[in-house]
């Protein structure tokens, strides 16, 4: 049961683990993160772009104001640059080919910012020499004008303005190149001089100077910015985020992919729901056809429980009516074994004397014979008329009469005879009242009993099964009568005599002792037959269980007796040993518990 | 009755009750040679020194049953007519005095006298009639003369014949017969030998055929075979009809063939010396058969016509 709960659970636990998984790697992609990346991104490429743009302004106007610009600039490029590199917008530890080429970025704008740094401090020293320069050109200018020949001073006059011009050009020009329209200048004013004076050649000389560190200044500064904007700050930024645009079309590819396998998933759990949704509603719907019979059950339940307790019962009363058949004709089959035995007993005196009487009449007729041929011989004799022959005649007829029923013999016989035939009637009359006894029909059901009486009258029933056999030791407490049925009683007895001399196979002893006892009697019933099994003594008062072949017991028996016995509120107990005997013991209270109403209607009936 | 030999006759009369035995005393003294013992022990002692014709016992004895000394005494002195005399036996008694005391007459107590005295005559007669002859032919008993005689089965049920046919096998002759009249019919076809009949057929007691075939024929033995064992009925097949045997279904095959092998032993003995019958003479019936109608009497008197063909055989 619980291996049958706890499977499905694993199950599901699985099943949700994955689906969570799955979702997990679906939602690794964070477009919004995306975007602030790009933004940043972005951002820093515009802040290089402003900064590239203004120190290439820086040179085109040293305005003091743009310097603090720069800072500012320079300051949001650090935090942007910050942001690239760690924090929530970070870029690094994305995957290798991005963080190499983050590093290069951010190697190259530091190296950019050290450039920027150094362009800056060098800047302002270039451009006062250059101011100082330019300034110190017309001076020089105009000396040189001044130390060169008249003749001259109308040709260098616009050579000089065109210096001027070309040098203004070159310094305002973000990349000139004029100077060497500068250097043919200086060597056209130098040329166009033969023989220079000494303070035209010395003011050729400083303007020479003047302009010589003009362009030099001027090609440092253009070297620098270019150096400046020549790292490859933008490539290398566009690279960064190709680089992690790259990254992110594998997260969101590799996401797509498990969206699709999310997607299979869920298809294939809702396959499962579905199957289980099915098999759901096809168990409820068996759920529900059970349900229905069970309410059909329901309804006919009360049906069928009245119709099994109408069988029931009925059976019941078929089983009480063969159950009192069945006692009935254990009853009988007793009452015919006493019978067989009673018939018997009477049979044989009944015998006898019918027999005796038959003799004494036949024996009767002969004497009568004798009386009468005697009398006739007396009359003769006393008689005058009768002649000597006729009186001799009669004489020796009596005589032969006489002798041939020899009257002293027969006389002796007939008292025999008649006093056997006596005896015979006695012994019938005996057995009659102990029959009489025995059934007590003319006694009312419950009656003062004396069980000694009651013992004697069963044993004398039960004589023909015990005589010559069996030896009957009686020994008799002096007891109180008790109610009970006298008729009950006695059946108890029968049986259990019976029972006692069936035990014991050829010669035995039955001893029968009888006490009283605080409020009743005790009778034991003790026989040193062949004794009974444990299982078997167990068994005995069973109703139908009989040691017996089949048909000759009924097993009703003992069921009979303990019924009789507990109906009179009284015990039975039996001990036994094999081959040494059996006993009973009897325990019968001096009253009965209750009147038993039904039972004196036939008592009264039978008064 | 005694005429027919110089010395009286000698009965054995045996019961527990003294008084019985003083009565027979009275009884009997005057005609015969009286023994008795007051038990079966005491009456073998006598048999064993003392000869008899008759023996009357009583059933119910402590120590021995009266079946048991008639049964030990049949060995002891088998000439000697038995006769069971007793105040109320059931049913299994009955069939052990038929069976094993192969007894003359079952007495019930009370007895009248004059029956009784008849009833001792006959037996004695039959003693006398049978006395030389018994001892020499008991075991001589030769080939049986012409085709072996038909064992007879009565009874409602066809199988049963079947079934004794099986059970003693071709050697024999079995005839089936479901009445009384088809009976009779093969009777007087067949020679015959045993008759095995239940108790009643088409609801008829079989008892009057079965006495008049012994009255008429005495050499026919009968043998009864039933479930429905009455000890009344027993008596009086045993009175009335010298039943030789008295066997119960269900048919138990060896007891059958033992029961027929010496039923028809039997009935050589008795065709061969036909001294033997008055051994195995028959109350005369005291009522005739209750449903006496014309049938029966048909039947009865073409039974003792039968007496011409059993003559020849």
């Amino acid at each position: 049961m619980k291996f049958k709960l706890l499977l499905p659970a694993i199950a599901a636990v699985i099943a949700i683990g994955i689906l969570g998984f799955l979702l997990k790697m679906t939602q690794s992609v964070d477009s919004n993160l995306h975007r602030a990346r790009l933004e940043n991104i972005r951002a820093v490429d515009n802040l290089d772009i402003e900064l590239n743009r203004m120190f290439t302004q820086t040179r085109a106007s040293s305005l003091a104001g743009s310097a603090a610009d720069r800072t500012k600039i320079t300051q949001r490029l650090g935090k942007d640059l910050d942001a690239l590199d760690k924090g929530p917008t970070a870029l690094r530890g994305l995957n290798k080919d991005l963080d190499k080429k983050l590093d290069q970025f951010l190697d190259t704008i530091e190296a950019k910012f050290e450039l920027g740094f150094d362009f800056e401090a060098r800047n302002t020293l270039l451009n006062q020499g250059l101011v100082n320069n330019m300034d110190a050109v017309p001076f020089n200018s105009d000396a040189v004008l001044a130390a060169a020949p008249a003749a001259k001073q109308e040709m260098l006059k616009p050579l000089i303005m065109q210096l001027k011009t070309e040098l203004l050009t070159l310094s305002v020009t973000p990349a000139p190149n004029n100077a060497g329209t500068i250097r043919d200048l200086i060597s056209q004013m130098k040329a166009g001089t033969e023989a220079p004076s000494e303070a035209f050649t010395a003011a050729m000389e400083s303007l020479n100077g003047n302009c010589e560190e003009i362009i030099q200044d001027k090609t440092e500064m253009l070297d620098k910015l270019s150096s400046f904007l020549g790292r490859p700050t933008g490539a290398q930024l566009q690279a960064v985020e190709q680089a992690y645009t790259a990254w992110y079309q594998g997260e969101v590819a590799n996401a797509n992919q498990y969206r699709v396998i999310l997607v299979g998933y869920a298809a294939l759990l809702l396959l499962i729901l579905a199957w289980l949704g099915i098999r759901l509603r096809r168990s409820y719907g068996e759920l529900d056809k059970a349900n229905g019979k069970l309410v059909d059950a329901n309804e006919h339940l009360e049906d069928q429980v009245e119709a099994r307790t109408k069988d029931l019962s009925s059976a019941l009363s078929d089983l009480r009516n063969s159950q009192a058949q069945l006692i009935q004709s254990e009853k009988m089959a007793s009452l015919g074994q006493m019978v067989a035995g009673v018939a018997h007993e009477i049979n044989t005196p009944l015998g006898y004397a019918r027999s005796n009487a038959s003799i004494v009449r036949t024996t009767l007729a002969d004497i009568r014979d004798l009386c009468s041929a005697q009398d006739r011989a007396l009359t003769l004799m006393t008689s005058a008329d009768a002649s000597d022959e006729e009186v001799a005649n009669a004489l020796s007829d009596a005589d032969e009469r006489r002798q041939l029923v020899n009257p002293t013999e027969v006389m002796g016989d007939l008292d025999n005879l008649l006093e056997d035939t006596d005896h015979g009637l006695v012994q019938i009359a005996d057995l009659v009242s102990s029959l009489k006894d025995f059934s007590r029909v003319d006694r009312s059901r419950n009656d003062q009993f004396r069980v000694n009486d009651g013992i004697d009258t069963a044993l004398k029933i039960c004589q023909n099964q015990l005589k010559n056999r069996v030896e009957v030791i009686r020994q008799f407490g002096d007891l109180p009568e008790i109610e009970c049925s006298p008729s009950k009683l006695n059946q108890v007895f029968l049986n259990l005599f019976t029972n006692a001399a069936q035990a014991i196979s050829d010669t035995g002893k039955i001893f029968v002792h009888t006490s009283a006892e605080q409020n009743g009697v005790s009778i034991r019933i003790i026989d040193n037959g062949c004794g009974m099994t444990d299982e078997v003594r167990q068994r005995i008062f069973e109703p139908f269980y009989t040691t017996k072949p089949v048909g000759k017991g009924t097993g009703l028996g003992l069921s009979i007796v303990f019924r009789i016995i507990e109906e009179h509120g009284g015990t039975i107990d039996v001990h036994s040993v094999v081959g040494k005997g059996s006993e009973f013991t009897i325990r019968l209270p001096l009253k009965q518990q209750r009147p038993a109403d039904n039972e004196t209607a036939p008592s009264l009936a039978a008064a | 009755m005694t005429a027919s030999t110089t010395a009286k006759a000698r009965i054995l009369f045996v019961d527990d009750e003294p008084r019985i035995l003083t009565t027979m005393r009275m009884l009997f003294r005057s005609q015969y040679e009286v023994f008795f013992a007051e038990s079966g022990q005491k009456a073998l002692d006598l048999l064993k020194v003392q000869a008899v014709d008759v023996i009357v016992s009583d059933q119910r004895m402590p120590g021995m049953t009266g079946i048991e000394l008639l049964r030990t005494a049949r060995d002891l002195n088998p000439n000697a007519m038995r006769i069971l005399l007793t105040g109320y036996s059931d049913l299994n008694a009955i069939i052990g005095s038929i069976n094993e005391g192969e007894i003359f007459r079952f007495v019930n107590k009370p007895w009248s006298n004059e029956d009784l005295s008849v009833t001792v005559a006959r037996a004695v007669a039959a003693a006398r009639t049978s006395a030389a002859l018994s001892a020499a032919t008991a075991d001589n008993i030769g080939a049986p003369a012409g085709p072996q005689p038909g064992v007879l089965v009565l009874d409602d049920d066809p199988s049963v014949p079947t079934k004794v046919q099986s059970i003693l096998g071709s050697d024999y002759r079995v005839f089936g017969a479901t009445t009384m009249e088809e009976a009779v019919n093969l009777m007087e076809r067949e020679r015959i030998g045993v008759v095995l009949s239940d108790t009643r057929v088409q609801d008829h007691p079989v008892i009057s055929l079965i006495g008049t075939l012994k009255q008429h024929h005495p050499e026919l033995v009968s043998v009864i075979l039933t479930d429905r064992a009455d000890a009344g009925q027993a008596i009086e097949l045993i009175n009335q009809g010298q039943i030789y045997r008295f066997i119960t279904k269900p048919i138990h095959d060896n007891q059958c063939k033992i029961t027929v092998n010496s039923a028809l032993k039997q009935h050589e003995r008795l065709s061969q010396n036909p001294e033997l019958h008055k051994r195995y003479e028959v109350e005369a019936t005291t009522t005739p058969p209750p449903t006496a109608t014309t049938g029966t009497g048909k039947f009865l008197d073409r039974i003792r016509s039968l007496r011409s063909w059993v003559k020849r055989a």
